[in-house]
C-alpha cells in the first residue's frame, strides 16, 4: 500500500506580509523563509465580515458562514444566556470529519471554535484548553481544572494538562524580548503587560500541545491554530514604527517591539514544528486576514461590537511547501474558502461540489488530478461527534467571554437577571453578520431581508442602516434607500457626508450621474483624503468618459496609497476609453503587479493588446482570463475574434461552438444622437408594430439601472433603445446587433434646443461639445468591441432592411 | 524534591543546556520539551529556595 504523506497546517490569525517581509529581509523569520524558498507563497483573500471564528470555520469547511452556521464571537447557550462561539452551531462537516470518514488520523489543536471537541479519528484539543479562569480565580494557579470537553480522547488529559502555561507563570524575563525595558517597570502597574503575559501563555500552551501530539501520537494530518498574532496586533500595533502623532512617545518607546517580537516568536515555534517532520510532509501556513501596519492603521476604533476588525487588512498569507508543490513561486487568487478544497486535493480526496472554495491547483507542479463528490454531508460514514457536555462548567467560558470583551470584540454582557436585553442584542449582532455574509456573496436580497428584520428604529444602529441603504441601492430599491436615508438623517446616527455619498450613489443609479458627481465633489471638499470617495468619484467619471477628471481622482488615491491596485486599474480604464492604449497597458500592468488575481484588469489588458494589434499577447492574456472568469461571454467573443484574425481555424470553430452554447441570445439595439432622426426612426418602428423596449423609460429619464448587470433582461421587444452613454454597461451574456442612426451634432443641437423651448438656432456650445464628445466616445467604444454587428443608417427610410 | 526528571535533555551546541528556572523564549518555542524542562527547573529551584516560593504565592 502506498505510504500516505503527512500534512501539517499552521494557522496564524492576522499574519500579514508587510510585517513578515520586513522581518524576513532582516533575517528574523528564518523558518518561514525556508518554507517560502522551497515552496509557494501568496496572498489569501479574507471575507466580509472579517471575524476570525467565522473565517476559520470557513477555512475548515470550504463554505461561507451562511452555510456553516458559525456567526460572530458568541452564541446563545440554550439556557437564556450566551457563551463563546462553539462547535455546536457548525452545521456542516469540517475537514477533520471528512478525514475521519476516510480513516485518516488527525491532530487538531486550538481551532477557533472547536469546543466541545469531536470524537474524530485522532486527537482534538479545543480553543478553551488554554483558557484560564476569570476574576479572583485567575490568581489561583494551582486550582486550574482542564476545561470541560476540551480534550479528545479524554485519556490524554493527564498527559497534556501540565503542558498548559498560566499567564501568572510568565515571568518578566520572558516578556523582555517583547518589552526590553520591562525590568524597569512594575508589572502590576501596567495592564498591557498582563495582557501580553496572557497572549504568550496561550500561544505557548497551544504549541506545547501540538508538539506533544505530533511527537507521541500517530497522525496523517495536524492542524494547529494560534490566535496570538491577532491579539498581539490589536493590543500593540498602534505602537508599531513609525510613531504616529497621537501615540504617546513614552508608550511608543516601551511597546514598539511587541509586534515584531510576536512574529519572531511564531517563527521560532514554526522552526520547532518543521524540525519534527520529514521532507515528505506538506506544510501550509495560512492566515485569515492581514493587519494594517502602516499609514492605513486607523487612528481610532469604532465603539461598536467587532469595531477592532477595522484594523484587519483584506489579505492574509498563504505558504505551502511539500512533495509535488512548486518551489520558489508566487501563487495568486487564494481565498480562505480554498483551504479545505486544497487540503483534500493534496490528500487525493474528493472535493465537495457544494463547497464555495476551489482547490488551489496553481500550487502544484504539473496537472493535478482532482476528484469531486456532490457533498461530504451525504457520505454515510462515521465522521466524529461532539463530546457530550453538561455545560455546567462555565468558568472557562466566562474567561473566554471576558477576553472577547477586553479585546473589544463584544460589549460587556450582564448574564442572568437584567442581561436578557444584551443577550438579544448579541443574537441580533450575529444576524447582522449573517446578513453581511450573504451580501459579500452577492446575495443582496437575502441580506436585505435579514437587515430589515433586525433593524429597530427605536434603537438606530448606523451599521445596519448603512447596509440597508447599500443593499437597497444594489437591488434597485431606490425609494427604500431614500426612505432610510431620510430616517438616518433625522436620527442623526451618521454624518452628513456619509449620507451625501449614499444620495450620490442613488442618483448615479438613477441615471443622473452629474448630480451624483456634484454631491460627491461636495463631500470631497470636506474629506479630501477619503480613498473610498475618490475611488467612487473616479469610477463615475470613467463611466461618463471624463478621462482627466477620472485620472485626477485615481492619482490622488495613489498619492495616499501607492500600492492601490484598483486606482491603477481605474487609470488604465480612463486611458483605454480615450484610446491611449500604451498608457492603458502600463496602468493595467501596474494594477496586476500589485494584485494578480484581478480578473477584470487582465481582461482589459487583453482587450487593449488586441486593439494594439498585439494579437498573440492578447490571446495569451485572454486565455488566462478565461480560466479566471470562465462564465464571462465577452472573453470568448474576444478570443473568437482574435483566432479569426490570426486564421486559427481549429480554435475559431471551438470558440464558435462554445459561444453558441453560453450566449443567451441576440438583442437588437437601436441608438444614435438624441435628435429628430432618432425619434422619427423609433416612431416609424412603433407604427409598424415593431415593439420598442425601453424607449418610454429613457425618454422620460426614468430609472435605467445600468449598474445592475441583468438590466437588459428586463426589456423585451424586437428592438431595444439604449442611449449611447450606456453601451459600456451592456451585458456580455448577449450577442448584439446595433442599428445606429447617424445624425449631425449641429442638427441634434437645434432639435434639443427646440425641446428645451429655446430658439432653435441658438448656438449652445456646451451642448454641442457634449454631443460631439458622446459621438466620439461611442465610435471609440464600437472600435473596442469584439465581433460587433453594426449597421449605420443615414436615411431612416432604409430602416426596414435592418428590422 | 523530584528524584527523577520527566523531561528530555535539551542540547545547545551539542552540549546539555542548563535550563534557567525563569525559562526563556527559546524554551517556550521548543513546545512540549521546553515547557517541561522549564517547569522542572523552576520547581527544583523553588524546592531549594522555599522563601522564593512563599513570595511567589
Amino acid at each position: 500500500m502506498k505510504k500516505r504523506n503527512k500534512v501539517l497546517l499552521v494557522g496564524w490569525d492576522s499574519a500579514d506580509w508587510k510585517v513578515i517581509d520586513k522581518l524576513m529581509a532582516q533575517g528574523k523569520m528564518p523558518a518561514l523563509k525556508s518554507l517560502i524558498d522551497s515552496g509557494v507563497r501568496g496572498k489569501i483573500a479574507t471575507m466580509d465580515p472579517p471575524l476570525s471564528p467565522m473565517l476559520w470555520t470557513s477555512m475548515a469547511t470550504g463554505k461561507r458562514p451562511f452555510k456553516h452556521g458559525v456567526l460572530g464571537f458568541v452564541e446563545p447557550d440554550g439556557q437564556g444566556g450566551i457563551r463563546p462561539v462553539s462547535s455546536r452551531y457548525r452545521k456542516v462537516k469540517a475537514v477533520w470529519n471528512m478525514l475521519t470518514m476516510e480513516g485518516i488520523k488527525s491532530n487538531i489543536v486550538g481551532w477557533w471554535p472547536s469546543n466541545p471537541v469531536e470524537s474524530i479519528n485522532g486527537c482534538m484539543v479545543s480553543n478553551l484548553f488554554q483558557q484560564e479562569k476569570k476574576g479572583s480565580e485567575l490568581l489561583d494557579v494551582s486550582n486550574w481544572p482542564v476545561a470541560e470537553a476540551s480534550v479528545y480522547p479524554e485519556s490524554l488529559i493527564d498527559q497534556l494538562k501540565d503542558l498548559r502555561v498560566h499567564p501568572l507563570e510568565i515571568s518578566l524575563n520572558l516578556i523582555s524580548p517583547f518589552v526590553p525595558d520591562v525590568l524597569k517597570m512594575e508589572r502590576q502597574e501596567d495592564q498591557k503587560l498582563m495582557i501580553l503575559s496572557k497572549f504568550l501563555a496561550h500561544a505557548t500552551t497551544v504549541h506545547a500541545v501540538a508538539t506533544e501530539l505530533m511527537e507521541t501520537q500517530e497522525w496523517d494530518f495536524t492542524a494547529v491554530y494560534h490566535d496570538a498574532l491577532d491579539h498581539f496586533s490589536h493590543g500593540y500595533m498602534r505602537f508599531y514604527p513609525p510613531r504616529r502623532e497621537h501615540v504617546e512617545k513614552e508608550d511608543y518607546d516601551l511597546y514598539k517591539n511587541v509586534v515584531d517580537g510576536a512574529y519572531i516568536f511564531h517563527d521560532m515555534m514554526l522552526e520547532r514544528l518543521l524540525g519534527m517532520i520529514d521532507n515528505d510532509t506538506t506544510v501550509i501556513v495560512v492566515s485569515d486576514h492581514g493587519f494594517h501596519s502602516d499609514h492605513l492603521r486607523p487612528i481610532s476604533i469604532p465603539k461598536v461590537p467587532s469595531g477592532p476588525a477595522i484594523e484587519h487588512a483584506p489579505y492574509g498569507i498563504f505558504v505551502a511547501k511539500g512533495p509535488g508543490i512548486k518551489k520558489g513561486e508566487q501563487i495568486f487568487g487564494a481565498s480562505v474558502l480554498d483551504v479545505t478544497p486544497t487540503l483534500l486535493a493534496i490528500m487525493d480526496l474528493p472535493i465537495g461540489k457544494d463547497m464555495d472554495g476551489k482547490p488551489l491547483t496553481s500550487i502544484f507542479e504539473g496537472e493535478k488530478e482532482l476528484k469531486y463528490i456532490e457533498s461530504w454531508e451525504n457520505v454515510d460514514k462515521y465522521g466524529g461527534e461532539l463530546l457530550d457536555t453538561a455545560n455546567n462548567q462555565t468558568s472557562n467560558n466566562e474567561a473566554a467571554l471576558q477576553q472577547l470583551i477586553d479585546l473589544g470584540y463584544i460589549d460587556d454582557v450582564a448574564q442572568g437577571e437584567g442581561g436578557s436585553d444584551q443577550i438579544k442584542a448579541q443574537i441580533k449582532e450575529n444576524n447582522f453578520y449573517l446578513a453581511k455574509s450573504y451580501a459579500s456573496a452577492g446575495f443582496n436580497e437575502e441580506s436585505l431581508e435579514i437587515l430589515l428584520e433586525i433593524e429597530d428604529k427605536s434603537k438606530p444602529d448606523y451599521r445596519i442602516l448603512t447596509d440597508i441603504v447599500n443593499c437597497a441601492i444594489r437591488t434597485k430599491r431606490y425609494n427604500l434607500a431614500k426612505e432610510y436615508i431620510a430616517f438616518i438623517r433625522k436620527a442623526k446616527v451618521l454624518g452628513e457626508n456619509q449620507l451625501d455619498i449614499m444620495e450620490a450613489k442613488i442618483q448615479i443609479g438613477m441615471n443622473q450621474p452629474m448630480e451624483g458627481i456634484q454631491l460627491l465633489n461636495k463631500v470631497l471638499k470636506e474629506m479630501p483624503d477619503s480613498i473610498d470617495l475618490l475611488m467612487d468619484l473616479g469610477r463615475v467619471y470613467n463611466a461618463i468618459q471624463k478621462k482627466q477628471n477620472a485620472l485626477d481622482c485615481f492619482n490622488r488615491v495613489l498619492n495616499y496609497d501607492p500600492e492601490n491596485a484598483y486606482a491603477y486599474y481605474g487609470k488604465g480604464l480612463a486611458y483605454l476609453r480615450a484610446e491611449d492604449y500604451e498608457n492603458a497597458v502600463e496602468e493595467f500592468l501596474n494594477a496586476i503587479e500589485r494584485l494578480y488575481h484581478f480578473p477584470v484588469a487582465h481582461l482589459h489588458l487583453g482587450e487593449t493588446l488586441a486593439l494594439m494589434k498585439e494579437y498573440q499577447a492578447a490571446i495569451d492574456t485572454l486565455e488566462l482570463v478565461r480560466t479566471m472568469m470562465p462564465r464571462v461571454t465577452k472573453i470568448y467573443r474576444w478570443l473568437l475574434d482574435l483566432y479569426e484574425v490570426t486564421e486559427n481555424e481549429q480554435k475559431t470553430r471551438e470558440y464558435k461552438a462554445i459561444l453558441s452554447k453560453i450566449q443567451l441570445g441576440t438583442k437588437t439595439i437601436i441608438s444614435g444622437l438624441p435628435g429628430e432622426k432618432l425619434f422619427q426612426a423609433l416612431e416609424s418602428l412603433s407604427n409598424k408594430n415593431v415593439h420598442i423596449g425601453n424607449s418610454k423609460d429613457v425618454f422620460n429619464s426614468q430609472v435605467l439601472n445600468v449598474m445592475n448587470p441583468d438590466w437588459l433582461s428586463e426589456y423585451t421587444g424586437d428592438v431595444i433603445y439604449v442611449p449611447m452613454q450606456y453601451f459600456g454597461a451592456l451585458n456580455a451574456k448577449f450577442e448584439y446587433k446595433f442599428i445606429f442612426i447617424k445624425d449631425e451634432p449641429e442638427q441634434v443641437m437645434d432639435y434639443m434646443n427646440g425641446l428645451m423651448k429655446m430658439r432653435k438656432s441658438s448656438f449652445n456650445p456646451e451642448l454641442l461639445a457634449d454631443l460631439l464628445n458622446l459621438e466620439k466616445g461611442t465610435m471609440s467604444w464600437f472600435n473596442q468591441q469584439p465581433n460587433l454587428d453594426i449597421s449605420y443608417i443615414n436615411d431612416i427610410r432604409k430602416l426596414d432592411v435592418f428590422v | 524534591m523530584k528524584n527523577k526528571s520527566n523531561s528530555k535533555k535539551i542540547l545547545y551546541g551539542g552540549k546539555p543546556y542548563n535550563v534557567p528556572p525563569g525559562g526563556s523564549l527559546g524554551l517556550l518555542a521548543l513546545g512540549n520539551i521546553g515547557v517541561r524542562a522549564w517547569k522542572e527547573s523552576r520547581d527544583n529551584y523553588l524546592e531549594k529556595n522555599p522563601i522564593q516560593r512563599e513570595e511567589k504565592k
